[in-house]
């Protein structure tokens, strides 16, 4: 096992130590020192409507619920009876004041609480500290703009720091109009044989690959990824806020160009929202970004003209589990939400036109880093390395962060420093201590 | 027809003819035939299944309209049919070795018009490359309206009974 990941990535050469995607060591180091302390995102606040609703996903590894308490605030809980372990909740949504154990039958309140043990007078004899054996609370759960995250680390920075820059670039996404955004019902949920950092890197700064991998799509009426007619038609920049977040942008200089990208079929939207975008965000965010692709450290994705939200859950060094939501602003009409789903079930969802393609050279990726051989040989992130654009500022004075062009591979670069950074600092995260006998602690 | 007291043998006989038929031309990547057993205002659909307990439960399949696995009309389907045959539809190139099992076919209902709503179970063993495959299980419930001296697929709802595809796409038709 690699002692310290300061070298996975040689910002000289741009060379990527392959072994990273397939070493079982490193993955149950990922579950501590990136998992156990980012903030990982649970959903959005529109998957709870009602007070008592809830939804079963992942922090890691570990399963949690998601409540909408009574009160209207939000828990986020392991889905784990505090007595033997079993799942307290086996649905993926519903609503529910309380959750009950189908072991022994300990029921706990969507507050996390334990309200009931069956023979707590008779059997326990009122020993049983019910207070010590509520369901394990997240550290934090904070939301953005309706995005909900939450961590287990109790010393981990707030969310608006962890996202840094990436949140008021995130607003391109969730702020374009007043209301926000929604995650129109139903959730893609699919199994990939590949390393949760593939998809990652390619979402964060993959602008390379659409011509070959995505050309079958495009030339049998998928368009997904609309280009300028005019120009050579990838005018744009990668952009690197840091924190091991990114994304990519077309680039337009004016209002024409906006209208010239947008998809026929979201053309009229585009001209409905533009101005109400201007105002909101200013010209920097609201016309001349086009955003395309994007990452979130550590296991965020998203397309905005796709309506794709995507989590990567890490179920094993060779296996990932995607989970796939289709973002609409709340404010658009009807139709235009029914359109977004069909272009996001068409292109990007389980059937994908365009995901398919992605999802499978992924998996051959990461054979390559199993081989003893083939591991042996980094992966080339050298795409831009020196030729980044050094005053940003110049393209427009609002620019935070680093810019690459649009074929770069700043982003990538970025997301694995900061991986290597987390991974070599030692400080056990803070998980939650609900033990008497202090045995939540991190064994490491 | 209710419990096959009125079982129309020579109909049911037509219908899973037409059906293996139809499931042969999908294993045998014939599929530009496959679209023409298809009408134009067809809806192939294939919602997504949620884990529910208590109350919700039969609340488990999305709803049309809602986010789906398959939500496309004949022209979307052709699309689809068009991409696989660039040569450049990397998932499906070699494309995968499907077989297409079908049984249970009953014929639900007969509409005035003369469409059949006819459901079947289906099987799918998957093989893609070396080492992928999987088994795809579920049901189908398919609108057949009368052309010539067969049908038209005119509907197909297409029910997968995994909540989490364990695939890594759904890259063939059912």
């Amino acid at each position: 096992m690699k002692s310290h990941f300061e070298h996975v990535l040689d910002m000289k050469l741009g060379d990527l130590d392959r072994s990273i995607f397939s070493d079982p060591q490193t993955f149950e180091l990922e579950l501590e020192r990136i998992f156990a302390r980012c903030w990982l995102l649970l959903g959005h606040d529109s998957m709870l409507p009602k007070p008592n609703d809830f939804f079963t996903t992942y922090m890691g590894r570990d399963p949690v619920i998601v409540t909408r308490k009574a009160d209207g605030t939000i828990g986020c809980f392991l889905n784990m009876c505090r007595h033997r372990g079993n799942r307290v909740c086996r649905a993926d949504v519903g609503n529910a004041r309380a959750f009950s154990c189908p072991f022994h039958g300990w029921t706990f309140g969507n507050d996390g609480r334990l309200s009931n043990v069956p023979g707590y007078k008779e059997i326990y004899l009122e020993k049983l500290d019910l207070d010590a054996h509520g369901l394990v609370p997240v550290a934090r759960i904070d939301s953005y703009k309706g995005l909900l995250f939450a961590t287990f680390d109790t010393s981990a920075p707030s969310l608006l720091e962890f996202l840094g820059d990436m949140a008021w670039y995130l607003d391109m996404i969730l702020d374009r109009r007043a209301g926000g955004i929604e995650f129109l019902p139903g959730t893609h949920k699919w199994l990939v044989h590949t390393n949760w950092k593939f998809p990652v890197d390619n979402f964060i700064g993959d602008s390379y690959h659409g011509p070959v991998s995505h050309k079958s799509a495009w030339v049998s009426g998928f368009e997904g990824m609309p280009r300028r007619k005019s120009g050579y038609g990838y005018e744009g920049f990668q952009v690197n806020p840091g924190g091991g977040h990114g994304f990519g942008v077309r680039w337009a200089e004016n209002r024409d160009q906006v209208f010239e990208m947008a998809l026929p079929e979201f053309l009229d939207y585009e001209k409905e929202r533009l101005e109400e975008s201007i105002s909101r965000l200013g010209d920097l965010r609201g016309l001349h970004f086009s955003p395309m692709h994007a990452s979130i450290f550590p296991n965020v994705s998203l397309l905005w003209q796709g309506g794709a939200m995507r989590v990567w859950h890490p179920k094993g060094p060779k296996l990932t589990e995607a989970w796939g939501w289709c973002f609409v602003d709340k404010a658009a009409p009807e139709a235009y939400k029914r359109e977004k789903a069909l272009h996001m079930v068409q292109r990007h969802g389980t059937s994908g036109t365009w995901e398919a393609d992605d999802v499978d050279n992924w998996v051959q990726c990461h054979s390559a880093s199993e081989g003893y051989v083939s591991r042996r040989y980094p992966q080339n992130l050298e795409m831009g390395l020196g030729d980044e654009i050094n005053d940003p500022q110049s393209i427009h004075p609002d620019i935070r962060g680093r810019l690459g062009k649009f074929q770069s591979e700043i982003n990538q670069r970025g997301f694995y420093q900061r991986w290597a950074e987390m991974m070599d600092d030692p400080s056990v995260p803070a998980v939650p201590n609900m033990s008497r006998r202090d045995a939540c602690k991190v064994s490491s | 027809m209710s419990a096959g007291l009125d079982l129309n043998l020579d109909l049911w006989f037509r219908v899973q003819a037409f059906l293996v038929r139809e499931a042969r031309l999908k294993d045998d990547h014939q599929l530009t035939d496959w679209l023409a057993l298809f009408s134009d205002d067809l809806r192939y659909w294939m919602p997504v299944i949620t884990n529910r307990i208590g109350r919700d439960l039969g609340k488990e399949m999305s709803a049309f309209g809602e986010v789906a696995h398959f939500d496309d009309d004949k022209t979307s389907l052709t699309n689809r049919v068009k991409r696989l045959q660039t040569g450049m539809a990397w998932a499906e190139t070699p494309p995968s070795r499907t077989r297409h099992l079908l049984g249970n076919v009953e014929i639900m209902a007969v509409a005035p018009d003369g469409v059949l709503q006819v459901r079947s179970n289906y099987l799918m063993y998957r093989s893609h490359l070396e080492h992928d495959h999987e088994l795809f299980s579920g049901y189908r419930l398919d609108h057949l309206r009368p052309h010539g001296d067969a049908w038209l697929i005119c509907r197909r709802d297409i029910i997968l009974d995994q909540s989490v595809v364990t695939q890594k796409n759904l890259g063939i038709f059912f």
